[in-house]
């Protein structure tokens, strides 16, 4: 039977992307389901039903077994843990699964000490559908709250401050669970339901439990990717959907959502976009979203394009920027440009090319000095007044090198580089950088940040930190340094990587 | 006082793999058996209710109706339902009414074309939320052993014996599928195997625990009483049936234990019949899992909540052929249940019927029940989807 008829898979996405609820006023029943009235009340309860939804919530794995032998579309997951979340205290129960755990269908599994334990929903793909389907996502999949990946409250405050020029009002990184170590770099593995939708999704919901901003205040999304699973159909939509930026109105979000792409500098361009944006008047604008995101693509290793295998990653990473409360203010920005063919992915393969030798001086080199020397002579700026310097990081070498060629100082530098924790997450890349160093920066900082797009291009960002940034800091458990050393981690052998980064 | 709808012959197929028949040749087949009995013709009949769940998926039917009337050349009125006991309620309401005198309920399933998808197409149907979430088939018994299991706080040696309690509902089904020459299985097993099986799972239940997939047919033929007297010299009269309905996901049920749709339909069923519990004799009840068996018993009121593990340890570590029940005797599943004599969705209840039907005629040969007092009155449990649907009926001779 076919599943991907489009109407069906919006209304099942809609519900269960979100875990969209509703509860009766009058008597306090639940339901999963989207209703007008309640069973219980009968038509009274008509206008008195509130909407919910479980996406922020923490639940509780009540039941569970062992699915070992799954139904055709999921036997890409292997074997996994089935069972029921209950939420609200038990007046709300759904049905999922545990996500993020490798091979278990050999052992046996004493569900009595799983169940009990604290869940949170996570936003994945639903299961396996033909290369030609609409790629179904749910929210009913589940992992441990005292994981990885932790609980976290999104609290919604009115802002406190406004500022004369726009900024950073928070941000997310999100990268998986999942490690292969190699030499000196590990790289982060998307599970096999994970793909750069996935990806911008969690790191977006980080944004908002970050900034504390509302969600609805957000008027436009650009999502960059290079590795978005559709050639036609936006990622951006999913994420506002989902995430239910700006007002909803029935079933529509009141937002501008947008697909970008240059290489891996497809979100950094969009900051002064984004920033330009809130900053006019008449846009009516307070939030604009950004976020790269990919599962970095490679070809096999012993094919054309393999030596990029080595060094590719997965993750995403989101900024929201404003005027209001923000947390690094924009100082200038310099971009630039060639047709510069480096790397590329020609329409309908599946894994890019790459320009060799060629990447290094004509490319990358060139094009993050141009921009990173220009915006500092703009600005009037030496390499002295700036704290922290960011460069997009392809590898571990190239980042190091551009750095010491403007003359950076190793404590300049060397927070940015999260090349060797992560992998290079192409559109992500630059940007978790930046997060890096936003985690640790103070008051008052200078942050000049330089990324790199293949193709080719470069933009280069001042960003001044203010004081709020430190209490915007207590908001956030999922940090750059939680992720990347957490006990948590699971680490993978090279045939896995290769099967959990191809997908479901 | 208005007419009780008579059962006057009953037909079916053996249960199991037919991958050289086509579904017309099914019930062709129930057909043939059903029609010798009552000595009727198909021009005979008013109307028909046919029962499938999957007959347009599996087999790439149009129209099930019209799939008959060309198998049938009659252009009487038909109605399809999804399961047997739905077509046969429907059939019940019309002859009660006074509509037709003499109609046929047939059910017909051919799973096995299906192969491997026929999973995701039961789980669709019967739970699309927990499909969606990733459960299969099997899952929601095993959650349903689970919460059992903990709302009764069964530990340790308790646990142990709940679980030999399980696999002994398998053997005793397979013991009865024996004497079914109908059964998808006659073989006998062990209480090892069934363990064994759970084993290699590495999951609460295992291979043998569960119905087969099967393909099969079952055909009844339903008259108003005065018309039975031309027909039939031992007629069954349905003396009572009840069907609820209950949430489609089974997790946002209240409690995930029971099936609210067994405890509501037979206190109905017995309402409608003016029977009491203990009048019943015997029961062919909707063993998709050892777990429903389970859970049946005490559904329909023959066990207290959280006892019926023990009631069917004790009578099964010496099985006399029924349980024994404060004193009575109780069959249970004597056809071999779903788990031995096959579960072709949309015939199963044709199935249940035919064995209760055969049993109360005293036609049941070496599988025969031989009841506290005389033989009297039956009981059928069907579900349709996990405990969506639940149907009962109340057959007797009187």
């Amino acid at each position: 039977m076919r599943m991907s008829s489009e109407p069906i898979e919006r209304r099942v996405s809609y519900l269960g992307d979100r875990l969209r609820a509703n509860r009766c006023l009058i008597c306090g029943k639940e339901y999963f389901e989207i209703r007008d009235y309640c069973g219980n009340c009968g038509r009274k309860s008509f206008g008195k039903m509130v909407n919910t939804d479980l996406f922020y919530e923490k639940g509780k794995l009540e039941l569970c077994t062992l699915v070992n032998e799954p139904t055709n579309k999921f036997t890409k997951l292997g074997s996994y843990i089935y069972g029921t979340a209950s939420f609200h205290d038990c007046k709300i129960r759904v049905p999922g699964r545990l996500t993020d755990r490798t091979a278990m269908c050999n052992e046996d599994v004493d569900f009595s000490t799983l169940e009990g334990r604290e869940v949170v929903p996570r936003f994945r793909r639903r299961y396996s559908v033909d290369k030609n389907d609409v790629i179904p996502t749910i929210s009913l999949a589940f992992t441990f709250a005292d994981e990885y990946y932790p609980h976290q409250e999104y609290q919604i405050i009115k802002p406190k401050k406004e500022y004369d020029s726009p900024g950073i009002v928070g941000y997310g990184v999100y990268t998986s669970r999942f490690r292969i170590r190699e030499g000196n770099i590990e790289r982060s593995v998307p599970f096999i339901d994970e793909d750069a939708i996935t990806a911008a999704v969690e790191a977006g919901k980080l944004a908002l439990i970050h900034s504390r901003v509302d969600n609805t205040s957000i008027g436009k999304i650009y999502v960059g990717s290079e590795s978005n699973p559709y050639a036609v159909k936006p990622i951006a939509s999913k994420v506002a959907q989902v995430l239910k930026l700006g007002e909803e109105n029935e079933d529509v979000q009141g937002v501008d959502a947008i697909d970008m792409e240059f290489a891996c500098k497809a979100a950094t361009s969009m900051f002064k976009d984004a920033a330009a944006l809130v900053d006019y008047p008449k846009s009516n604008i307070k939030h604009a979203m950004v976020i790269g995101t990919d599962n970095s693509q490679a070809a096999p290793r012993d094919c054309p394009g393999g030596e990029l295998d080595l060094f590719v990653g997965y993750g995403a990473a989101a900024f929201i920027f404003g005027k209001q409360d923000v947390i690094a203010e924009i100082e200038g920005w310099y971009s630039c440009t060639s047709d510069t063919p480096d790397f590329w992915r020609r329409d309908g393969e599946p894994h890019p090319m790459h320009g060799g030798r060629f990447t290094g001086d004509p490319a990358y080199f060139k094009h993050v000095r141009t921009s990173a020397k220009k915006l500092m002579e703009r600005l009037n700026l030496q390499v002295g007044d700036v704290d922290y310097f960011v460069a997009h990081q392809p590898n571990v070498q190239f980042p190091i090198r551009i750095s010491k060629e403007l003359g950076f100082k190793e404590e300049q530098y060397a927070p940015m580089l999260q090349v060797a924790k992560f992998g290079n997450t192409y559109s992500g890349a630059s940007p978790i950088g930046l997060a890096a160093v936003l985690d640790i920066a103070k008051p008052d900082n200078r942050i000049l940040i330089a990324s790199y797009g293949s193709g080719a291009g470069s933009d280069a960002y001042s960003l001044i930190t203010t004081n709020q940034i430190l209490d915007k800091r207590q908001n956030q458990k999922m940090t750059i340094a939680y992720q990347a050393q957490n006990p948590f981690l699971e680490h993978v052998d090279y045939t896995t990587y290769r099967r959990l980064k191809q997908g479901m | 006082m208005p007419t009780r709808p008579t059962i006057v012959a009953v037909g079916r197929t053996k249960f199991g793999e037919h991958y050289e028949k086509e579904p017309e040749t099914l019930i062709e087949e129930a057909w043939l058996k059903a029609s010798m009995e009552a000595n009727l013709e198909r021009r005979d009949l008013e109307a028909c209710y046919l029962s499938d769940y999957f007959l347009p998926i599996t087999n790439k039917l149009g129209l099930e109706e019209g799939f008959l009337s060309e198998l049938t050349e009659l252009h009487v009125p038909m109605e399809v339902t999804r399961s047997f006991s739905s077509a046969l309620s429907n059939a019940c309401n019309a002859i009660q009414a006074g509509r037709y005198n003499t109609v046929l309920v047939g059910g017909i399933e051919k799973m096995t074309d299906r192969w491997d998808k026929i999973r995701d197409d039961l789980m669709l149907l019967e739970d699309p939320w927990s499909y969606y979430a990733g459960c299969t088939p099997e899952a929601n018994h095993e959650l349903m052993l689970r919460a059992y299991i903990k709302k009764h706080g069964i530990t340790g040696q308790n646990q142990d014996t709940l679980n030999t309690a399980l696999a002994q509902i398998s053997v005793k089904n397979h013991l009865h599928g024996t004497k079914n020459e109908y059964a998808q299985y006659q073989r006998k097993i062990t209480v090892e195997q069934v363990l064994n099986a759970r084993k290699e799972a590495h999951r609460p239940l295992g291979l043998y625990d569960y119905a087969p997939i099967s393909d099969g047919a079952a055909i009844l033929i339903l008259t108003s009483e005065e018309a039975a007297k031309k027909l039939a010299t031992k007629p069954i009269y349905v003396l009572g049936l009840s069907s609820a309905t209950d949430y489609l996901t089974y997790p946002a049920r209240e409690d995930m234990t029971h099936f609210l749709v067994t405890q509501i339909a037979m206190k109905n069923a017995l309402k409608m019949a003016a029977k009491k519990l203990s009048d019943i004799q015997l029961v062919e009840l909707y063993d998709q899992s050892t777990v429903m068996e389970m859970i049946s018993l005490e559904d329909m009121g023959f066990c207290k909540p959280g006892t019926a593990w023990q009631t069917i340890h004790e009578n099964c570590l010496d099985y006399k052929g029924y349980y024994e029940i404060d004193g009575r005797k109780l069959f249970v599943n004597m056809s071999g249940g779903l788990k031995a004599d096959g579960n072709p969705l949309g015939a199963t209840g044709g199935a249940q019927i035919f064995e209760i039907v055969k049993q109360l005629r005293k036609e049941a040969c070496d599988r025969q029940v031989n009841p506290d007092g005389e033989l009297d009155c039956g009981c059928v449990l069907e579900l349709e989807g996990f405990g969506t649907k639940g149907y009962v009926y109340i057959l007797g001779r009187k």
